[in-house]
């Protein structure tokens, strides 16, 4: 029974009432947008009986205004130099009113707390009333009613109410979390991720900017009992992966034309790959097609040995470009010497070194582009989607968090639709439900999502964004989020957000905790007055320095005129 | 000549006098219209003339921020009442209110409160006396409506200085938006319906002892004992009227000059008949006489008069002169307005001090010119939306209720006049000439 005595009352209903929310005036300084607040009421129940009952809300606007003080008294004000305190106009009647979104009932008899939907307005001139912060914390649990709930912060206007979330539908139910660079996605998922290693949970992290390597340096310490992994991508394919083979090499390369693209076509018929690295396959497909092109191959028809080569001179090009992002992401991992990096497993043939039961698999895919990050998820997830799907299960359900995912699912406006990771993920966020293939979403641009995507994410969080497009697009792709907490986006600070959806049953704003300990200690935030503070000079930067000015004397003696 | 010309001028440029002209010029005939600038110009300058004769010009002094200094410690208490404007017909009850508005600039601890001093939401007059004879003509019924309306603010208005003035509450000043003695003329007609024996008896508790039937419930009665009680307040108590219909100032002025034989009867007859022609107004003259910061004397005047047709022969007709006169006396605030009518019951010793308050209170509100305080507690009395839907919900579902519990045919029909006065036609017309 959810009912107290001595819950401070702090204003009165006003006016008319509606099912869904009621309007009161606020004493000053009692509440804030956002908190939760009560008031008495009645309602008839089905038996026909008039049960006493009390109606749960949350704040949704508070507007104060002086309706006393005309505007034009501020003229003589100012002309004269009045105090307006030395004059008989009214200085004290700001006036509080705020709009209460309705939340729900409990029955006042009633020993489990579970929030029923008002179906009778609640009374005009009613006390409203602050209930404590147990209480509220108390209802939340219980409402919630969940067999796995996640603490992820406090109640934004109260922090002494805990937020719980709910993991079950976390997992299934696919959530989004949104908000521009710096708001505090990242820090909102780290503290997420914690709770469900603790919980045992497979995940697997799409990294891009190593903003997760913090779990990996805290895994002794913090994880003792969890399998922590840090992957870097390696392009396997199998020879299934035509199709993905072909959009790469037709995309990184240069662009061909009609009979040049069915050359590539035959080529890829022609040249057998048992599976293994892309890079490889590229190179061989490169040299067959310079053999052919010096052969002056006439087993395709119609191809002039002139196009042969221009397919080979593009395969050479796409090799070359895949060898520069293995480069740069190696260059990336030399530089956190302590991190010890392992090469993707094949997700077709060894699915569980990289789903199994408590470990956290990070894949690191710093340095590669658009197009070949996609294709990396998307053979990646493909396969392991396709164990879940098999009888006999080989790996156990996970969650898939995909950080900057404008980039694997960018909306059909940017034409990127032929990334290959958006059919992919698309059919696994569909059939999650079904088999435990869980996806969180993360993202700066949510107005550059794939439409059909985001909209399947039953859960959002979303914190400070300031872009108008951006929030009309996550307004638009959630059910839950209240109208007048999204008007809150812009003015959200650091680490506040707004949760709705079935992981909370209703919109909250929320501070999440921060977990300092999982930042990174050495490659967090960039800072480049600190690294301009410690550079050195390369090796080669210093050899070139040791003779400049010697070829600069030179250079300056022959200028000099002779004389 | 010269101030002839200019005296035009003035009615030409700004005048309210000239707008107002203007506005009914359309109804006037052609020799009115010719001639109205020459008259009125005329008419200003005579009066011009007799209230400088009588040196009923006062000079008011106002310096802002001095003033305010000075005045900070001064305690100003402002009454205004307020009546729901949704139209229910007559029978039904009223949500009405009347609000003060007290600050005192200076006090260490609360310097200003609001306070609802009388509310009533329900039946105020008694239904006793009217139920069954309603009158199945809108027109009417809307007259009778408005007059309820009326007369259950001003008894409200003055039913709270009243409590303040029991209360013993230590003011400098009281202002009351609105007359200090209305005409209560219009409220002699026969059938008004009286107040409730409760209603007396709660607003002027010092009723409670005398005799309360139903003569003595009839707002006349009601209210001249309420002036009776205001008149010796301990306090200055000032109504404060924006802009004033009628010439009573001017009219009493040229009637005391024709008392003292200053001017022939013939002339002071043909001059309240030029008033009458050209409609000029108290407000019209003094625009256009007084400037900026200039006030006018009070003069003693009656209020209710004899003779009229309404009262004539009808048993009001003796109490008229029962009631207080009333001091009126004009300021001209701002350069943009028309003078503020100030009027109280008694004389008062610091005319001057009292004068300049409602000035510097009036400063603070240039684009209307009457004291801010009245702006203040107006806004506060407004009867919101709200609360009049609900009163009307409230009284016809009561109504229907009754009505249907005693299957009395005559509220049957009162509760569907009510219930269906939004949209009413011809079909849904409640069936009149109600069975006795
Ligand atoms: N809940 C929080 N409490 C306190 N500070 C926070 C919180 N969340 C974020 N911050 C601060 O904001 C910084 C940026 O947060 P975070 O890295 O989560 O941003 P982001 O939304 O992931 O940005 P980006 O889109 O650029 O990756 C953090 O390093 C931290 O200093
Ligand atoms: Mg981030």
């Amino acid at each position: 029974m959810l009912k107290n005595p001595n819950w401070k009352s702090i204003g009165t209903v006003l006016g008319e009432t509606f099912i869904d929310c009621f309007y009161f005036s606020l004493k000053n300084y009692k509440a804030k947008k956002g908190d939760i607040v009560t008031t008495d009421s009645k309602v008839p129940s089905s038996e026909g009986k008039i049960i006493p009952v009390t109606v749960w809300g949350k704040i949704s606007t508070i507007e104060s205004s002086n309706a006393f003080f005309p505007t034009e008294a501020a003229q003589e004000l100012t002309n004269e130099d009045i105090d307006i305190r030395d004059t008989i106009l009214p200085t004290t009647r700001d006036e509080l009113i705020c709009k209460v979104v309705i939340l729900g009932y409990t029955k006042d008899e009633d020993k489990s707390s579970k929030l029923l939907p008002l179906i009778y307005p609640v009374r005009p001139a009613a006390t409203v009333k602050y209930p404590s912060s147990e209480d509220v914390e108390a209802l939340l649990i219980s409402d919630l009613n969940s067999s796995h709930p996640i603490y992820i912060g406090s109640l934004l206007a109260r922090e002494a109410v805990k937020i719980r979330i709910d993991a079950d539908n976390l997992v299934s139910r696919h959530v989004s979390i949104f908000g521009m660079s710096g708001s505090g996605k990242t820090v909102m998922v780290r503290r997420i991720m914690h709770e469900m290693l603790c919980k045992n949970y497979p995940m697997l992290v799409l990294d891009i900017h190593g903003d997760y390597l913090g779990f990996i340096q805290k895994q002794k310490e913090l994880y003792p009992e969890n399998k922590i992994k840090l992957f870097y991508p390696n392009l396997s394919v199998s020879s299934e992966d035509k199709e993905i083979i072909y959009t790469l090499i037709d995309k990184l390369g240069k662009p061909l034309t009609d009979p040049q693209k069915d050359f590539l076509n035959s080529l890829l018929e022609k040249v057998k790959y048992e599976g293994g690295s892309l890079l490889k396959y590229v190179k061989l497909l490169n040299q067959r097609a310079r053999e052919y092109a010096s052969e002056g191959s006439t087993s395709f028809k119609n191809i002039r040995p002139a196009s042969m080569y221009v397919v080979a001179r593009s395969l050479g090009q796409v090799a070359k470009k895949l060898e520069n992002m293995e480069q740069t992401n190696f260059r990336h991992r030399k530089k956190m010497s302590k991190l010890k990096f392992v090469e993707l497993a094949d997700p077709a043939t060894e699915p569980e070194k990289i789903i199994s039961k408590g470990q956290l698999s990070i894949l690191y895919l710093k340095g590669y582009e658009t197009l070949p990050a996609s294709a990396i998820v998307s053979i990646l997830l493909e396969n392991l989607f396709k164990h879940r799907q098999e009888v006999n299960e080989e790996i156990p359900p996970f969650l898939t968090i995909i950080e900057e995912a404008h980039n694997f699912i960018p909306s059909r406006s940017e034409n990127k639709d032929d990334l290959p990771s958006v059919e992919t993920i698309r059919k696994v966020i569909t059939e999650g439900r079904k088999f435990g293939t869980g996806i969180m979403i993360i993202s700066q641009r949510p107005s550059r999502l794939d439409e059909t995507i985001a909209s399947q994410c039953n859960s959002q969080i979303i914190f400070r964004m300031v872009n108008q497009r951006d929030q009309k697009a996550t307004r638009d792709r959630s059910e839950t989020l209240d109208v007048d907490d999204s008007k809150q986006l812009p003015n959200l600070a650091n680490g506040q957000g707004i949760i709705s959806g079935q992981v909370v049953n209703f919109s909250l704003p929320v501070q999440i905790k921060f977990d300092e300990k999982l930042i990174n200690e050495d490659i967090g935030n960039e800072n480049f007055i600190d690294t301009v503070e410690n550079w050195d000079d390369s090796e080669a930067v210093k050899e070139r320095q040791k003779f400049a000015q010697d070829f600069s004397d030179i250079s300056d003696m022959d200028n000099r005129s002779a004389n | 000549m010269s101030s002839e010309i200019s005296i035009k001028d003035k009615i030409k440029r700004n005048s309210s006098m000239f707008v107002n002209f203007v506005k009914s010029a359309v109804t006037a005939s052609p020799k009115v219209q010719n001639n109205f600038l020459d008259v009125s110009a005329k008419v200003a300058e005579t009066v011009l003339k007799i209230i400088k004769d009588a040196d009923l010009v006062v000079d008011l002094n106002y310096k802002g921020k001095e003033f305010w200094s000075q005045n900070r410690c001064k305690t100003a208490c402002f009454v205004d009442g307020g009546v729901d404007k949704t139209s229910i017909i007559s029978s039904a009850p009223l949500s009405i209110r009347a609000g003060s508005y007290v600050v005192k600039p200076d006090a260490t601890s609360k310097r200003e409160y609001f306070e609802e001093s009388m509310v009533f939401l329900g039946d105020l007059y008694d239904p006793k006396n009217e139920l069954y004879d309603f009158i199945d003509d809108d027109f009417e019924e809307d007259q009778m409506l408005n007059k309820k309306k009326d007369g259950a603010r001003i008894i409200f208005e003055a039913a709270t200085i009243v409590k303040h003035i029991l209360l013993n509450k230590k003011f400098d000043y009281c202002f009351l938006h609105g007359p200090i003695e209305g005409t209560v003329m219009p409220f002699s007609v026969p059938g008004f319906p009286t107040f409730t024996k409760f209603a007396v008896e709660n607003m002027f508790p010092f009723a409670i002892n005398k005799k309360t039937d139903v003569a003595a419930r009839h707002f006349i009665n009601v209210y001249l004992e309420a002036l009776n009680y205001i008149k010796k307040g301990k306090f200055p108590i000032y109504g404060i009227v924006e802009t004033s219909n009628s010439a009573p100032y001017v009219k009493n002025l040229l009637y005391n000059y024709k008392s003292q034989g200053k001017i022939s009867d013939k002339d002071y007859n043909n001059f309240i008949k030029i008033i009458k022609k050209y409609k000029i107004t108290d407000s019209h003259l003094l625009e256009i006489i007084l400037s900026s910061g200039q006030a006018l004397k009070p003069l003693e005047i009656k209020k209710q008069i004899q003779g009229f047709t309404v009262t004539a022969g009808s048993s009001w007709e003796d109490m008229m002169e029962s009631f207080p006169k009333v001091f009126i006396g004009y300021i001209k605030t701002t350069d943009n307005n028309s003078p503020i009518r100030i009027e109280s019951l008694n004389n008062s010793k610091n005319l001057i001090k009292d004068y300049e308050y409602i000035l510097g209170t009036s400063r603070l509100l240039p684009n209307y010119g009457f004291p801010v305080g009245l702006n203040v507690v107006d806004k506060f009395a407004k009867i919101p939306n709200w609360m009049s839907k609900a009163s009307r919900k409230y009284y016809a579902t009561h109504l229907l209720r009754q009505a249907v519990k005693n299957k009395d045919q005559n509220t049957i029909s009162l509760a569907v006049k009510i219930l269906s006065k939004k949209a009413r036609s011809w079909r849904n017309r409640p069936i009149g000439g109600i069975t006795k």
